[in-house]
């Protein structure tokens, strides 16, 4: 469950403030959030998962007001029950595929199941690049990797920023299904915020900022 | 996956970085051991090889000169005294042993000294086999000499003249080996050692010979020992190696000498300290290197750390979103600066141990004397702490970046 109630935020030194809607989700809900860029979209993505302390309101995620965690907790919180796709696609360099994965679990301090990994990279259709390191990944592999990254550790919560940004119509509507079908397996909250309208039709339940 | 693990791959994925930080680190390292090692040896050679030798007593001229040649055998006699004049000081009150040397003679390169029994308790040495000297041209040979010329018990050898190794001023007596000194890790490991009347009877030899044919064969014997007393107190020898009864000799003593004969005394411990402060200064030069070096190897390592957290904020930013807390990540950073400063004092410390054995192996005999003493466990942990120190220094510099982070720019920004 995901309530969001008068969240604002104001960057450092800017003038203009942002607000956001209230937003009420419950497991295994999807939903749209559209924007033009330069709305908020990303400030309001990192306000839900912990990443910025709002200036008033707040975000409760399984009945825990995540910024009255201290930072420590919140870390800990974020590691377990939020999964975020960044708009820029990256993972840690140093480590081939199945490393990343690995460490995102833990971090999380979720358990380190060989059995499960290999069925999600299987189903995202990247084992065989799993040893590969992460420089050497196309941008496809990565975009799915970053997926994995996102739902291996079973969050209450996935959050993807622009996940489409870069694709053509084909893989853009694959890269959605799949993440849709991921939250489902977990009955996670998948919410996916973006300036891309092709991905409209493609989720039930949508606002626009 | 654990932080160590994440340190160690990030380590191994930029080898040329890791590999400039941990050389120079080890360099320096290396060095300051290599000083330690050397200095710790040297200042323990000296006073090991001293033994019991409180004052030596020679010929005039340099009192170092003097030491090294009487207590280290390292360089040539500065003369002679009469042994007469020898026996005479070692009546005074303040000895305790006086045991005069003559040496002038080698066996490929091996010093000759003519002495007597007292000469191996100044070492402590004992015989490992055979017995004591008891008449001329008997050597025992310290285990040294025994083990590079492979000598055995009832060898026998001719001398040559000089101090070293010639194949021409050869002497035609021939000195038999009667026995062989236990290893001492002193310089009479390296000696030949004889009797007196040996070194007197090879260089007087010819006069000898004159004197015997005026003799009947009869009366030879007895003449004989008279003649040996006799000409002995107008023989000369190169030195007397004294000890004290008591420490206020020390004071008293070699002044009395130097200016009542015609002799001069040397304290050992006084010249070699000397001695040892002048290479002190050299030993210090190179300690102020490592630690220059050490500096710069820190600073490298501070560089590469840094630009590690600069160059991937983004990813440490991720591994935030992952559940790390800025410990954690502190953690892999510092871990990082650890097994790179770890690594190279081993790597340093191996270098040592491989300097040694390669000076060992293909320097044998010269080094043989120089007892390397092992390096003395707070050195290695003073030098271990330091560069621990200094890594600990690069490490808190590293990090402030990660400490101010702010997780949400470093991510939003497009780089």
């Amino acid at each position: 469950m995901l309530k969001v109630n008068n969240l604002t935020f104001q960057y450092k030194n800017a003038k203009t403030s942002f607000s956001f809607p209230n937003l009420d989700l419950k497991e295994g809900e999807n939903l749209l959030v559209l924007g033009k860029s330069g709305i908020g979209k990303t400030t309001f993505l990192h306000l839900l998962a912990g990443l910025l302390t709002p200036t008033s309101g707040e975000v409760i995620i399984d009945d825990v007001p995540i910024y009255s965690l201290s930072n420590a907790a919140l870390d800990k919180f974020r590691g377990q029950n939020i999964g975020v796709i960044f708009q820029k696609k990256h993972a840690i360099q140093s480590l081939n595929s199945i490393e990343n994965i690995k460490t995102r679990l833990f971090f999380s301090g979720k358990p380190n199941d060989t059995n499960k990994i290999n069925l999600l990279l299987d189903h995202l259709n990247i084992d065989e690049c799993k040893y590969n390191n992460v420089t050497t990944l196309s941008e496809g592999q990565l975009q799915r990797l970053s997926i994995a990254m996102a739902v291996i550790h079973e969050p209450r919560v996935i959050l993807a920023d622009e996940p489409t940004s870069s694709l053509d119509d084909e893989n853009c509507k694959k890269v959605i299904d799949l993440l849709i079908q991921q939250a489902q397996l977990t009955k996670a909250i998948l919410i996916v915020i973006t300036h891309d309208h092709r991905v409209k039709s493609l989720f039930s339940n949508s606002i626009t900022l | 996956m654990n932080i160590w693990k994440l340190s160690i791959k990030n380590i191994k994925s930029k080898p040329l970085y890791t590999f400039l930080s941990v050389f120079v680190l080890a360099l320096s390292v290396f060095l300051l051991l290599a000083v330690r090692q050397l200095e710790s040896s040297l200042a323990f050679q000296i006073k090991n090889n001293l033994g019991a030798i409180d004052l030596v007593i020679g010929a005039k001229g340099s009192p170092l000169q003097l030491v090294l040649s009487s207590v280290l055998f390292l360089d040539n006699p500065t003369g002679n005294i009469p042994y007469a004049e020898a026996k005479k000081i070692s009546k005074s009150p303040f000895v305790k042993t006086a045991v005069p040397i003559s040496y002038g003679d080698n066996y490929k390169g091996y010093k000759i000294v003519g002495t007597t029994d007292k000469f191996a308790t100044l070492y402590d040495a004992k015989l490992k086999e055979g017995r004591n000297v008891e008449k001329s041209m008997e050597v025992i040979v310290g285990a040294t000499v025994a083990k590079q010329l492979d000598l055995k018990l009832g060898d026998t050898f001719q001398s040559s003249h000089g101090l070293i190794e010639n194949g021409i001023d050869v002497h035609d007596e021939h000195m038999i080996i009667v026995g062989i000194y236990k290893t001492t890790n002193k310089v009479i490991d390296r000696l030949i050692v004889s009797n007196l009347e040996s070194v007197w009877d090879i260089h007087h030899h010819d006069s000898h010979e004159i004197n015997d044919e005026h003799h009947g064969h009869d009366e030879h014997h007895e003449h004989h020992e008279k003649e040996i007393e006799e000409e002995a107190l107008s023989r000369e020898v190169t030195s007397v190696l004294i000890s004290f009864r008591n420490p206020s000799a020390f004071i008293t003593f070699p002044k009395q000498i130097n200016s009542t004969t015609n002799m001069q005394a040397a304290l050992p411990k006084y010249e070699l300290d000397k001695l040892y402060q002048y290479t002190g200064i050299g030993f210090k030069t190179v300690s102020w290197i490592a630690y220059i070096i050490l500096i710069i190897s820190c600073l490298t390592i501070f560089i590469s750390l840094y630009k590690m957290v600069k160059e991937r904020s983004f990813e440490l930013a991720l591994l935030r979103t992952y559940g790390a807390s800025n410990f954690q990540l502190i953690r892999m950073v510092a871990y990082e600066g650890i097994s790179i400063g770890v690594f190279a004092f081993l790597l340093g410390y191996a270098l040592l141990r491989m300097g040694i054995f390669i000076m060992f192996t293909f320097f044998e005999t010269d080094f043989d004397q120089y007892i390397l003493q092992q390096i003395p466990y707070t050195e290695l942990l003073k030098i271990g702490g330091g560069v621990l120190v200094m890594i600990i220094f690069s490490v808190l510099f590293a990090i402030y970046p990660i400490i101010k982070m702010n997780i949400s720019t470093t991510l939003s920004n497009e780089k």
